[in-house]
């Protein structure tokens, strides 16, 4: 048994498709449900914080890129970055909430994108935390020798399952022509975009070495939380699962959007704020020494008693030393992370020694992922 | 504030965290968040919370009465939550007999297996000289109380369709969340630092959040 290597993060990138579109034109961009203003929007752009957001379907439905597209040029971006050629990668992860297909898995469809020669792939499908799966694979493939150079890559094109088209005659949308709010929050709080990392056992100037990549899965507590697949009521039963029922009932049954239950999402809250303080009290995350927190979340929309119960267990990093691109490119899942990690490298901040820590928490069914990166 | 109170709180923090997850596994609360809640669920709940709340303050009673005069300040604290909530399960009583319970099942319900258990539990605790870990148990029985009582008595209320006057205990019990940290951190003040003292309120904490769990499951095994 060989002794493991270190990994460390030598590249990063990002692809953001087309021009941000601002609050105001998100509407006419997505499409309005039965012709009419929606319920939630103002609403829900106040609570989420994004001002600007990138889509890569037009006004008109046709798309500028594929999510494959998106997640092969966010990988050639940090190759570059790292500078490494496409032919140096040997291994490719990927992470999306949903990829361009239903099967085959992700990875393949951006490695095809990719080009780079015959590559070992692996595809990680959930939300958010799937950023982090896939991380976590790249970095374990480097860290056991297994390969020299590993990507590790996450997008979403969330916008193409916003279009009015998707809830339009089902039973998510009421007599009036309403979207039911579990569906209409979604579309005001996801965009699209992808991101990615290149790992390598060798430092280089400016590099990230990867400490821990912990990720926690609470799904044997609580019911899903942001899911599609199933309907609202019934989705604790896995036998009301889409394909029981076939492609046209389901979406009948407002079984294909994707949905977010927020009375459960309070409940997951305080489960993550739980998981986080378990690794403080183990030790493995010393707030005091965090010098930038990236958290797949906006410091704005943790609920005052939150911040307050970090505060009085000593487990708050200090708000300024948060660091967040929300406001301005959007939530865009699995990719958000890699998309601040990205800018606080390039705005020159992070000093030889500091340490980054990034929490991806995850409301699929109630997972959290911790990154804890060393800059060399 | 303290590092011995912040250590403490973050451990509570963890265990009541712990404690929820285990409560949306049980099958009552399972039917409770899957909009699958019967009114003989509610009632069955009512009748084991009942013995619980009715002991809550008697437990706190007899704590107080073994605190030594060095701990006057929290002396005083018990004593006063136990005026305020003593006459609480005739509330709960009430919201019984609005649901359409007849007075006499509620009076002379059995205890099931876990609320035995819990009430045993304090009562023992409460028993010994300056019983300090108790801080443990109130912190989760209260915790449900600011966090889960709305949140279940909403539930209810849209699943059964019942009037507010049947879910008052839920409804309403529950004190708002800053307030009832405050004056927690001020208890624990007044006991910390002291390494065996801290270690007590957590395992405390542990074992109530355990068997007040244990009541929920006995509901409907």
């Amino acid at each position: 048994m060989s002794d493991l290597r270190d990994g460390y993060i030598v590249g990063t990138g990002v692809f953001l498709p087309g021009e941000p579109v601002g609050n105001d034109a998100m509407e006419d961009h997505l499409g309005r449900i039965a012709g009419r203003d929606s319920l939630f929007g103002k609403k829900a752009l106040r609570w989420n914080g994004v001002e600007s957001r990138h889509y890569a379907m037009r006004p008109d439905g046709s798309v500028t890129h594929t999510l494959a597209q998106m997640s092969a040029e966010a990988v050639r971006t940090a190759l570059d970055a790292a500078g490494l050629e496409r032919r140096d990668l040997s291994m490719l992860a990927s992470a999306a909430t949903q990829g361009d297909y239903l099967v085959p898995g992700h990875a393949s469809a951006v490695h095809a994108e990719l080009g780079a020669g015959a590559l070992e792939v692996a595809s990680f499908q959930s939300v958010c935390g799937s950023s982090l799966m896939a991380a976590k694979s790249a970095w374990l493939a480097v860290r056991a020798g297994e390969h020299d150079v590993a990507a590790a890559c996450a997008g979403e094109f969330s916008s193409r399952w916003f279009r009015p088209s998707f809830y339009e005659g089902t039973a998510l949308v009421d007599a009036k022509g309403r979207l039911r709010a579990e569906a209409d929050f979604l579309r005001f709080t996801l965009s699209d975009g992808a991101g990615a990392i290149v790992v390598e056992p060798k430092p280089r100037p400016g590099a990230l070495k990867i400490n821990f990549i912990d990720i926690v899965s609470l799904a044997d507590r609580f019911d899903p939380c942001m899911w599609a697949g199933a309907p609202v009521e019934t989705r604790a039963d896995m036998a009301s699962a889409w394909a029981h029922v076939g492609p046209r009932a389901a979406h009948e049954a407002g079984a294909m959007a994707l949905l977010q239950d927020f009375e459960l999402l309070k409940k997951v809250i305080r489960a993550w704020v739980g998981a986080y303080l378990q690794k403080v009290d183990e030790g493995r995350i010393v707030p005091a020494e965090v010098d930038h927190c990236l958290v797949h979340y906006s410091a704005k929309s943790l609920r005052a008693e939150i911040v307050s119960l970090l505060e009085n267990t000593a487990g708050m990093v200090p708000e300024e030393k948060w660091f967040s691109v929300l406001r301005e490119v959007g939530n865009v899942g699995s990719a958000s992370i890699w998309v601040m990690l990205d800018r606080l490298v390039r705005s020159r901040r992070v000093q030889p020694g500091q340490k980054i820590l990034c929490v991806v928490p995850e409301s699929g069914r109630a997972l959290v992922g911790f990154m804890m990166l060393e800059a060399v | 504030m303290s590092d011995a109170a912040s250590d403490v709180l973050r451990k509570l923090t963890i265990v009541f965290t712990e404690f929820e997850g285990r409560l949306e596994q049980t099958h009552l609360i399972r039917k409770l968040t899957r909009g699958r809640f019967e009114l003989a669920d509610y009632q069955a709940f009512l009748i084991q919370l009942r013995q619980q709340v009715k002991d809550g303050a008697l437990w706190m009673s007899r704590a107080a009465s073994n605190i030594d005069e060095a701990h006057l300040e929290l002396r005083s604290a018990l004593m006063r939550h136990a005026v305020t909530e003593h006459r609480d399960f005739r509330l709960l009583e009430a919201d019984f007999i609005a649901s359409g319970g007849d007075a006499t099942i509620i009076r002379s319900a059995e205890k099931n297996v876990g609320s035995e258990a819990l009430s045993a539990w304090m009562f023992h605790e409460a028993s010994k000289p300056n019983p300090f870990g108790l801080l443990g148990a109130m912190w989760i029985i209260e915790g449900l109380g600011s966090i889960k009582a709305q949140e279940w008595g909403r539930r209810v209320k849209d699943t059964l369709a019942l009037p507010d006057e049947a879910v008052r205990f839920l409804l309403y019990h529950g004190e708002n969340d800053a307030a009832h940290i405050e004056e927690f951190k001020d208890m624990l003040a007044m006991v910390l630092p002291d390494d065996a003292v801290a270690a007590r309120i957590v395992k405390t904490a542990q074992v109530t959040a355990r068997l007040y769990a244990l009541q929920i499951e006995e509901i409907l095994p």
